[in-house]
């Protein structure tokens, strides 16, 4: 198959799996509150979600309210949500943390990379994006993977950061017609570029979302994923995109700091399912941190830095409405080192069934090398 | 930026551990004085006389200078042919007597980071070393006049692929640079791959400090004795087997490095060095029973001396003339090296033990590799090299610059796997775009710290024509001087067009 057959081949059966990373260890038992569990209130006595501001999920957990943006994807049963997630290390620091789940343990490049070298080795110039300065060590390694704050920077003149060169009128048109005068598959690639370029061209960066989806237009955040979902739609061939939603590190008046982050977080998740609509089938969104926090709050009304945290996967064909747990209390002697909650489970038990869907061979041990894997049944 | 008292004191005082890189030592007393104003390029000199290439085709001129520099700069073909061909290639096997003033100074301000004993380096701050060694490679492959051992760096540092993201190769990648790579580049291939196996990145890399033997029970950790077979010496299907990887994990059992923070291994190991990132070798860790290497017998007892009989064992391998004389090809022939020239590398790898000069040498002497000029698609790396060198540009090699080669994927010593950069065209094709705006953006001086004197260089060549010969290494085709003209910015378009992303 040539990449051109791949760009216009992106049609229904194109499945892109966007990976959301919240940086700096957001705290999953505000997330997703056990508020069933009186040990939770117990060791949270100020910071603890009250179940009845809260949105409930199934009677024992609930939604912060900054959330309640998620309510109708958990209903519809397109969310899928994964408690006491995280890495097996025990560093709590976040550095060596975020770098381990990215490389998916202490191998070298990005668990993403590897999955798109396996799905897809020539790739065309948009099959891999993320929406950032630069390319997120979940990427590195990937046969062709940009970064980019905006669309606008994928076109002939192009210099980041919203500045760009001035292209003569004539420029793209001469250029164009050199590289037709190749017979060999640089050829191809220049007609691939070219494609790409105008398929990026075509989108209307101020076109209405689509089903009346409304993004934020201050948020970076909602900024990134409108813009994935505009590439989406173009079908210019997105197999993965990497977007991030930074500063959850709460150690110190932790409401102030994470509720407006959750607000970005829900409204923008919703209101880039809302713009994808039925496409979402063929979309996968998840939601990971590096670890979770403390499970007893600290003085200056934050938490530290702690192990389990929680894992959302939104979208196509998840078997959604459901906490998978397990959870077996907050009981002090459940917890673990200086009072966690325990990782239950691996990210990467989280990630294989959701890479298999996306087209990764039934044998993973060149996505997720030296780690046992047990996936979870996020789709039965 | 460490205070020059301290400098001086370890200057002073680090005789024989210091990191030794002659080449920056011996001029670093030279740029001190100086007093190397910090961010401001150089240029090479455009002096001489600056004929452009004048031939239709490409010819043994500019063929030589795009395939073993990283492209030629104005006047290097009028040089290189009043010299000829044979002792061009003579002088580039001999860099050390090649005069390398100009690139000393563009690189002299990172040179703290060469003077300082490598235990020195642990408490440096992790996320400065890389950077540094990026900018410092890519000044030196503009400005170096010793370009063949500048591109033969590259190529071994590819094939002794370190990404210094994982674990201590943060901090110790520079030196895997200097005293491996750099070191060894055209020398010899037995003492590079020995030079290799005790540096303490590639220790850390592939977990060689953690192989290790201590119980009967305890398995070696199979990771660099896997890839140093398949990777670096014989290639994957080069004949050697499971077995064969456990035998060669078992005669490396022992070797270690000391951590940044002792995490188990060294410790446990009860290190005798005190100094960060000191290689050493315990024999209480090492399984010093006999073992079997490629049907080779590794007699019981030779301790740390296992390692050089597995450097003998798998440098002596036919398989390894045949994979480093097949890589070699593809570097500097073709991605498809024609079997004839492989066999004639792979013979000269072997009857010189594997000198590297010798090899490159009869590599430079077949004809296949005089018959494929132009079929080379440049890497990333050395498309915008080469350009800069073919506008004679003046650079720090700063953020902005460095930005271009970590959007096509190809930032220096950022891969992550230990198979090195791709060196093949197809999976550098989705790279277009880049680099159409890198020579939108090199053409009109709109790179930050890189500048190009356009007036004056078209001024010293002549004409338009000899511009755009000067960046083919060859006349203009009719539709090329054609485009040029209606392109309306036909410098960006000549550094854009299939042409000069070939070699």
């Amino acid at each position: 198959m040539n990449a051109q057959t791949h760009i216009s081949g992106n049609g229904d059966d194109k499945r892109t799996l966007v990976v959301v990373f919240l940086r700096g260890a957001a705290d999953g038992l505000t997330l997703v509150a056990p508020v069933g569990d009186d040990n939770y209130h117990r060791f949270r006595p100020r910071l603890a979600v009250k179940r009845e501001d809260a949105v409930a999920l199934d009677g024992f957990f609930a939604l912060q309210a900054n959330l309640r943006a998620l309510e109708p994807a958990w209903k519809d049963g397109e969310l899928c949500i994964v408690h006491g997630a995280g890495g097996e290390s025990d560093t709590r620091s976040h550095f060596e943390a975020q770098e381990l789940m990215e490389h998916g343990g202490p191998a070298s490049g990005g668990w993403l990379a590897r999955f798109l070298r396996a799905v897809n080795p020539s790739p065309n110039p948009l099959s891999a994006v993320a929406l950032a300065p630069t390319l997120p060590d979940v990427l590195s390694g990937a046969p062709a993977a940009a970064a980019f704050e905006s669309l606008a920077e994928f076109s002939l003149g192009g210099l980041g950061r919203g500045r760009a060169s001035k292209v003569q009128a004539n420029f793209p048109r001469e250029l164009r017609r050199l590289y037709e005068m190749e017979t060999d598959g640089l050829r191809d690639a220049a007609r691939n570029t070219f494609d790409a370029i105008a398929r990026i061209e075509a989108i209307d960066p101020n076109a209405r979302p689509g089903n009346d989806a409304k993004y934020n237009e201050r948020d970076s955040f909602a900024g990134g994923l409108r813009q994935v979902a505009q590439l989406i739609k173009a079908d210019v061939g997105l197999d993965a995109a990497s977007v991030d939603l930074g500063g959850w590190d709460s150690h110190f008046t932790q409401k102030t700091l994470i509720e407006p982050l959750m607000l970005r977080l829900a409204n923008g998740l919703a209101a880039f399912r809302q713009d994808l609509g039925a496409r979402m089938a063929t979309t996968t969104v998840v939601v990971m941190t590096e670890f979770g926090r403390r499970v007893a709050e600290n003085s200056a009304f934050g938490t530290d830095h702690g192990r389990g945290s929680a894992m959302f996967v939104l979208g196509g064909g998840v078997k959604g409405g459901r906490v998978i747990g397990p959870w077996p209390g907050l009981k002090p002697e459940m917890l673990e080192g200086p009072g966690d909650l325990p990782v239950w489970n691996n990210y990467r038990n989280v990630l294989a069934p959701v890479l298999t869907r996306h087209g990764a061979p039934s044998d993973m041990t060149h996505i997720f090398p030296d780690y046992d894997l047990k996936p979870l049944p996020l789709y039965l | 930026m460490k205070s020059s008292t301290r400098r001086e004191f370890i200057a002073a005082s680090a005789g024989a551990v210091a990191l030794s890189v002659a080449i920056f030592r011996s001029t670093q007393g030279f740029f001190t004085q100086m007093g190397q104003v910090a961010g401001v390029g150089v240029e090479r000199p455009l002096d001489g006389r600056l004929t452009p290439p004048g031939a239709r085709e490409i010819d043994p001129v500019s063929h030589v200078l795009n395939r073993l520099t990283f492209g030629p700069g104005p006047g290097d073909h009028a040089r290189v042919t009043s010299m000829g061909v044979e002792k061009f290639i003579e002088q580039q096997l001999e860099p050390q007597k090649i005069d390398d003033s100009l690139c000393d100074r563009a690189t002299a301000r990172f040179s703290d980071m060469w003077n300082e004993p490598l235990g020195e380096q642990y408490d440096a701050d992790p996320e400065a070393l890389p950077p540094v060694l990026r900018r410092v490679t890519l000044l030196r492959a503009i400005y170096s006049e010793r370009q063949l051992f500048e591109v033969m760096c590259e190529f071994w540092s590819d094939h002794f692929n370190i990404d210094p993201g994982k674990g201590d190769c943060r901090w110790t990648k520079p030196t895997d640079d200097a005293d491996v790579i750099r070191k060894h580049a055209l020398g010899n291939f037995h003492e590079l791959l020995r030079a290799s196996a005790l540096s303490p990145a590639m220790l850390w890399y592939l977990d060689g400090r953690a192989n290790v033997k201590r119980k009967p029970d305890e398995k070696p950790n199979e990771n660099y004795a896997r890839e140093l077979m398949e990777l670096h010496t014989l290639g994957v299907h080069g004949g050697y087997t499971q077995q064969d990887v456990m035998e060669v994990a078992r005669c490396l059992t022992g070797w270690t490095v000391r951590g940044r923070r002792d995490d188990g291994f060294a410790k446990t190991l009860r290190s005798p060095q005190t100094d960060h990132f000191a290689v050493f070798f315990r024999n209480e860790a090492h399984d010093d029973a006999a073992k079997r290497v490629l049907g080779t017998e590794v007699p019981a007892g030779l301790g740390k001396g296992d390692l050089d009989r597995v450097v003998e064992i798998v440098c002596g391998h036919a398989s390894t003339a045949r994979f480093i004389a097949r890589k070699l090809c593809v570097r500097f022939i073709a991605d498809e090296p024609p079997t004839s020239a492989v066999t004639a590398v792979a013979s000269a790898f072997s009857t010189s033990k594997g000198d590297i000069r010798t090899t490159l040498c009869a590599l430079f002497a077949t004809p296949e590799f005089a018959s494929s000029p132009g079929i080379k698609f440049k890497r990333p790396f050395h498309f915008i090299v080469s350009a800069l060198r073919a506008t004679n540009a003046s650079t720090t090699a700063d953020r902005p610059l460095l930005s271009y080669l970590e959007r096509m994927g190809h930032m220096p010593f950022r891969w992550p796997t230990p198979d090195g950069y791709p060196a093949t065209a197809q999976h550098w094709h989705s790279t277009l775009l880049w680099r159409w705006n890198f020579a939108l953006a090199l053409a009109n001086n709109q790179i930050g710290g890189t500048s190009i004197q356009r007036a004056r260089l078209q001024a010293r060549i002549g004409s338009d024509v000899g511009l755009m010969a000067t960046l083919l290494g060859r006349q203009p085709r009719a539709e090329e001087s054609d485009a040029w003209l209606k392109s309306g910015d036909g410098l960006a378009l000549m550094i854009a067009s299939p042409a000069f992303q070939r070699c």
